[in-house]
């Protein structure tokens, strides 16, 4: 029986890889075994073909540039002093920026920054750059405390900028994440955009580094390193902590029905590796699977119904789990509003691979396929091709809109003037009264649709929302995925965000939950609950740490929050540590002007909280308050629901997956088994496939 | 400070990129998952690299140089696009390659049907190691060198990978099964 060493070591035979010493020994075995000698002869061939045939394969070139910049440095006496920082080194954090006309003072911040004086800077996206060509500019600039930059074109596109031919620095600079209040005041007075400001009157705001451009260094490959600026990573999350009731009764949070975290999670587990914490936002992965929770009845005045259920905690003996359930109410496909649907679809050069933009056109198919004469839909783009594919046509000229969609190709660079200004024209133009009015951007993340500086887009975007026009937000493809930027403009638009891998994810996003994903019935929903002190000790909300609200938001109107869609359900699971039992919240000292709150009489009943929301209408300013009072009726885990049971293992899967502390006991063993003894009839197949990617994500952390 | 005979150095330059210039763009273009504009961008790096380097001290070690430090810096450029996903590098030399991009596209569709089909479905250290043996003509020790495994790690992959290779083979009809 070979093992792997003595494989491995045939093959390295085969190959010739084998000292003198080594090669008599295994000839010596070759002559006893006629089957090795034959697998050397396969070896042997494979290789012959991998040889002949890779070699064969094209072999690219540079640019002639490219090759004449080195050839020009070649060509030069050789000084030993160097003259240019590695491209590591300055490549990383680079954005390049808006340059005044006139630079007076630079400060050291561990990178250069410029001073601003000009106030009339009308500076936009891509008139950003400055080029200084000067090499003994340069070499002082790399231990510069002060330098002079010499002010050349100034307000110019990258693409109009002529190629250096020496190697030029330009001034790229990062912005402070938060401005002083006199630098807010003075962007906002002057108008200027926070992202062209470096350093306003006296407080700086952001800060500058030189960036390499070499030669060679082609348009793209500089307004790519330049993209990379606005690439984020995934926040980090820190779980929410538990909550003593004495200091903190209220919780309260804004509901969500994203789901994109689950589907992200499940293809890099299905890829082979656990994904990294801050990409594991429990609430999404609960909310990813239906639950057969009951609606609002027939003539109820509210557009959703909510309930809470309370039982054993799984994960600590001594702890109970309440479950918020709401739903939705369910729209007939007959009876569903009208829609003016304008897609906005990114066709750069990345959206290509048959994960992308050939699913996005499936997709769209599918859904396309839905919709009737009272729809409409339109196809905007953005990067490189043309802006507006289809005007908004109705769903009964099914072909004309089949044959736009088939049209549509990946290419081109991702910079592009029309894009999403365009979209929400569309729509606008045909928007309709009472019906669903929304943009629905499908993209891999590499995001440039007219609109680069973060801020100016979300306020747009939030903008649009106002006037009835929502925005969904659609993943594709890996690779560029940028999570946390595009959750943002869905949420700031009103609207949800899904992740779409596969066409199966694709049917359920767009076809089965299409009432669901693409119609708001209630927006800006927020629960706040308050727990009663004599019942419970301490509390601790599981997920939804990036949709904490301040308990004054809750009443707030002025304050966002997210939306429900017809159908759709939501569902929030809290840990509660029952009063008298230990708690583990850090120590407060006692407050030396106030006494601590005393219980009222309330706080005598059975309840255990009151379970409060606010919702709006989806055309509507104000927002109306539904209250429940819940009692703990002391019900055991395993008689809970199997949709209760099923989203705590859904739950402490998460918390796994991030390595919570407050994961308790539970193994992955537990999930599995949980999972499948609240499987129920799941008709669609999704929570088998979770129980498969907890045995995968079992196998992978064994390795 | 040492001047060069500036006319001598630029020829050998010159004969350099042009030996080596396909190769290894072909190389960094496949470590940076397809994506030739960056490779471009690699391979120039690395050639001016050369001339920043103690070229004289290279001599037969000049390929290997080149390829090592060709991937080291696809790597850096690479883990910089790829912030995303945060994959450790040991999981990510073990995963299947991703959805080929743009550029990749085009140059599978040039290159050689079944060998290269049957590489796209092998890990990504794997078919790196086995581009290295056959399309680059290095052996065990250099590609050691190279790309930082053992010779022992780099045996290993040629002969797992070539294990997988046979097997497709076999089912083609390409060499006969025993």
């Amino acid at each position: 029986m070979k093992n792997e060493h003595d494989e491995a070591k045939l093959t390295a035979y085969a190959l010739g890889e084998l000292s003198e010493a080594e090669r008599a020994e295994v000839e010596a075995q070759l002559a006893s075994d006629p089957a090795a000698g034959r697998e050397v002869e396969e070896i042997r061939k494979v290789a012959g073909i991998l040889t002949e045939e890779l070699k064969a394969e094209p072999a690219p070139k540079l640019t002639s540039q490219q090759r004449k910049a080195v050839k020009a440095q070649a060509a030069k006496p050789q000084r030993k002093l160097r003259i240019w920082i590695p491209l590591s080194a300055a490549a990383s954090i680079l954005i390049v920026v808006a340059f005044l006309s006139t630079l007076s003072k630079s400060r050291e911040l561990g990178h250069q920054v410029a001073s601003l004086q000009d106030e009339k800077l009308a500076l936009e996206k891509d008139r950003d750059v400055m080029q200084v060509t000067d090499a003994e500019k340069i070499a002082d600039v790399t231990k510069a405390e002060q330098f002079k930059a010499k002010i050349g074109r100034l307000n110019q596109p990258i693409d109009a900028l002529p190629q250096p031919s020496k190697p030029a620095r330009v001034l790229a600079y990062k912005f402070a994440s938060k401005l002083s209040e006199r630098a807010s005041a003075i962007v906002r007075q002057r108008g200027m955009r926070k992202s062209n400001v470096l350093y306003a009157d006296g407080h700086v705001v952001g800060s500058g580094e030189w960036l390499e451009r070499l030669p060679g260094d082609s348009n793209e490959a500089f307004r790519r390193r330049r993209e990379e600026w606005n690439r984020e990573a995934y926040d980090h999350i820190v779980d929410n902590p538990f909550r003593s009731v004495a200091d903190h009764p209220l919780s309260t949070f804004s509901i969500d029905v994203d789901t994109a975290s689950y589907a992200n999670i499940r293809r890099l587990l299905n890829q082979g590796t656990l994904p990294p914490k801050g990409a594991v936002r429990i609430e999404e992965m609960i909310n990813y699977f239906s639950y057969d929770y009951a609606g609002p009845k027939k003539g109820d005045k509210h557009p959703f119904a909510a309930h809470a259920a309370v039982a054993g905690c799984p994960w600590n003996a001594r702890h109970r789990l309440v479950r918020v359930a709401i739903k939705g109410r369910e729209i007939a496909p007959e009876k569903r509003p009208s829609s003016n649907f304008v897609f906005l679809l990114d066709v750069s050069g990345s959206m290509r691979p048959a994960n992308k933009l050939p699913l996005v056109k499936r997709a769209m198919k599918m859904l396309v396929e839905r919709l009737g004469e009272n729809d409409r839909i339109a196809i905007t783009v953005y990067a490189g091709a043309a802006g507006l594919v289809l005007d908004s046509t109705t769903c009964d000229e099914r072909q004309k809109i089949l044959s736009a969609l088939e049209r549509l190709r990946a290419g081109g660079s991702t910079a592009g003037a029309a894009g999403i200004k365009l979209a929400y024209q569309v729509a606008a133009k045909n928007f309709i009264k009472g019906g669903v009015n929304r943009v629905i951007l499908c993209t891999d993340g590499d995001f440039n649709v007219g609109i680069t500086n973060q801020s100016e887009l979300v306020r747009m975007i939030e903008g649009k929302a106002k006037t009835g026009v929502f925005l969904s937000v659609l993943g594709f493809g890996m690779g560029n995925y940028q999570d946390s930027r595009l959750e943002k403009l869905a949420d700031k638009g009103n609207g949800n965000y899904a992740y779409i891998d596969t066409i199966k994810e694709a049917r359920k996003v767009l076809v089965t939950q299409m009432s669901g994903t693409l119609i708001t019935i209630a927006k800006d929903v927020k629960i706040q609950i308050e727990f009663n002190p004599t019942r419970v000790a301490a509390y601790r909300l599981i997920g939804y740490e990036n949709r904490i609200l301040a308990k004054e938001d809750f009443k707030d109107d002025k304050k966002d929050a997210g939306e429900i869609g017809a159908g759709h359900t939501v569902t929030a699971l809290y840990e509660v540590v029952p009063a008298g039992e230990k708690v583990e919240t850090p120590a407060v000292a006692p407050l030396k002007y106030q006494t601590p709150a005393r219980p009222t009489e309330a706080a005598d009943s059975k309840e255990m909280l009151t379970l409060k929301l606010r919702y709006k209408r989806p055309d509507g300013d104000k927002s109306t308050l539904m209250e429940y009072p819940v009692a703990d009726a002391g019900g055991r885990f395993d008689k809970a629901s199997a949709d209760f049971r099923f989203a705590t293992a859904v739950a402490s899967f998460g918390m796994i997956l991030r390595d919570s502390k407050y994961k308790g006991t539970y193994t992955l063993d537990a999930v599995i088994e949980l999972a499948q003894s609240s499987k129920g009839k799941d008709k669609e197949g999704y929570r088998a496939e979770f129980i498969q990617l907890v045995k995968t994500a079992k196998a992978i952390g064994k390795k | 400070m040492k001047t060069e005979k500036s006319g001598v150095d630029a020829g050998w330059m010159q004969r350099v990129m042009e030996r080596y210039e396909g190769p290894l763009l072909r190389y960094a273009a496949k470590v940076l998952g397809g994506d030739l504009e960056l490779g471009r961008d690699v391979v120039q790096e690395t050639f001016l690299r050369l001339w920043r380097s103690d070229r004289a001290g290279l001599g037969d070690h000049l390929p290997e140089w080149l390829f090592r430090v060709c991937r080291n810096r696809a790597i850096d450029v690479r883990r910089k696009e790829r912030r995303m996903t945060r994959l450790n590098e040991q999981a990510e030399q073990t995963r299947p390659s991703p959805a080929l991009s743009p550029s990749a596209v085009a140059l599978k569709r040039e290159a050689a049907g079944r060998a290269a089909k049957a590489l796209t479905t092998l890990p990504v250290n794997q078919q790196e190691v086995l581009r290295l043996k056959f399309q680059n003509g290095f052996t065990y020790r250099q590609i050691a060198g190279i790309t930082g495994h053992s010779v022992t790690n780099v045996g290993f992959l040629i002969h797992t990978g070539i294990r997988t290779i046979r097997k497709q083979f076999k089912t083609l009809g390409l060499i006969s099964g025993a």
